[in-house]
């Protein structure tokens, strides 16, 4: 058998882009798994989640930076994403082997694509084309949700004051990314 | 339209599709005596209300939940969204 090995091609590796005060980019080495919980037996998969990550699942509509610096976002009442930096293509065993099979996770890293925007304006920027409330009295920090842009589903994180993580499917990538760039020369 | 999702908070309708009558929730029992009639009422049968309708939202584009969303047909205004779960689970549903 030849021998031979899989390089990983993000669509959007290496993105960064400053257009005045906002810089939006690419975080590189994004790994994202999913985690459902099984139909009665949450509890224990929650126990497990906390003595993993050392913080608890938040609830559905927030998320959590771990000490390590996971960040742990519950989707709805039974799903959550862990979003880490993992640079090697074993992202779902690595969350897998500390839940100790608990839960029901699913590697989804390859199969979204990631954009964080930052800056004074960020929030101008993305009113134009995501339906929620992004107030900052609406939306806290660490706050998530999951919407449409410009008809494209997208995962959205309040990871900072003026910085938000904006996750979309990694088919249509560069028109995700086209919707947000266009957004932002609409409004500087 | 605004729909005030129980657990996500208010969302934009478009992040929805509308499936039709909450009572489709009850499926008959397909051993009863009667089933084939019952099941041709539960698939054919619908109240056309003009006024408050009880109806079946799915959160497509969020987190993949059913509600319950009794909505006005001729106002547009929702007045209850429930979760479908808890709704069929008072219902006497296990899951």
């Amino acid at each position: 058998m030849p021998d031979y090995t899989l390089i990983s091609t993000p669509p959007l590796a290496g993105y960064d882009k400053i257009f005045g005060t906002t810089r939006l980019h690419a975080p590189a080495d994004l790994a994202i798994v999913s985690i459902a919980l099984p139909l009665g037996a949450e509890d224990a998969a929650l126990k497990a989640v906390k003595s993993a990550y050392g913080a608890a699942l938040p609830e559905p509509g927030r998320s959590t930076l771990t000490k390590e610096g996971a960040r742990l976002v519950r989707l709805g009442s039974d799903q959550a994403f862990v979003i880490f930096t993992h640079a090697t293509p074993d992202a779902e065993r690595a969350v897998a082997t500390r839940l100790k099979g608990t839960a029901y996770t699913t590697d989804q890293t390859d199969v979204w694509t990631g954009l964080e925007i930052t800056g004074p304006d960020s929030r101008t920027v993305l009113e134009r084309i995501c339906p929620v409330d992004l107030h900052r009295d609406a939306f806290a920090e660490g706050d998530a949700a999951r919407t449409v842009m410009e008809h494209l589903g997208a995962l959205i994180v309040r990871t900072g004051e003026d910085t938000f993580l904006l996750l979309s499917a990694s088919s249509s990538a560069n028109s995700f990314l086209h919707a947000v760039e266009t957004s932002i020369r609409n409004t500087s | 339209m605004i729909i005030n999702h129980p657990l996500l908070g208010p969302r934009d309708a478009a992040e929805f599709i509308y499936l039709g009558d909450a009572a489709l929730i009850d499926r008959p029992d397909w051993q009863a005596e009667d089933a084939m009639q019952q099941f041709h009422d539960y698939a054919y049968l619908r109240d056309n209300p003009a006024g408050p309708h009880r109806e079946l939202w799915y959160h497509e584009q969020g987190d993949r939940s059913w509600l319950v969303v009794t909505r006005d047909t001729t106002t547009h205004e929702i007045t209850d969204v429930q979760m479908a779960r808890d709704v069929a689970r008072s219902r006497g549903r296990d899951k």
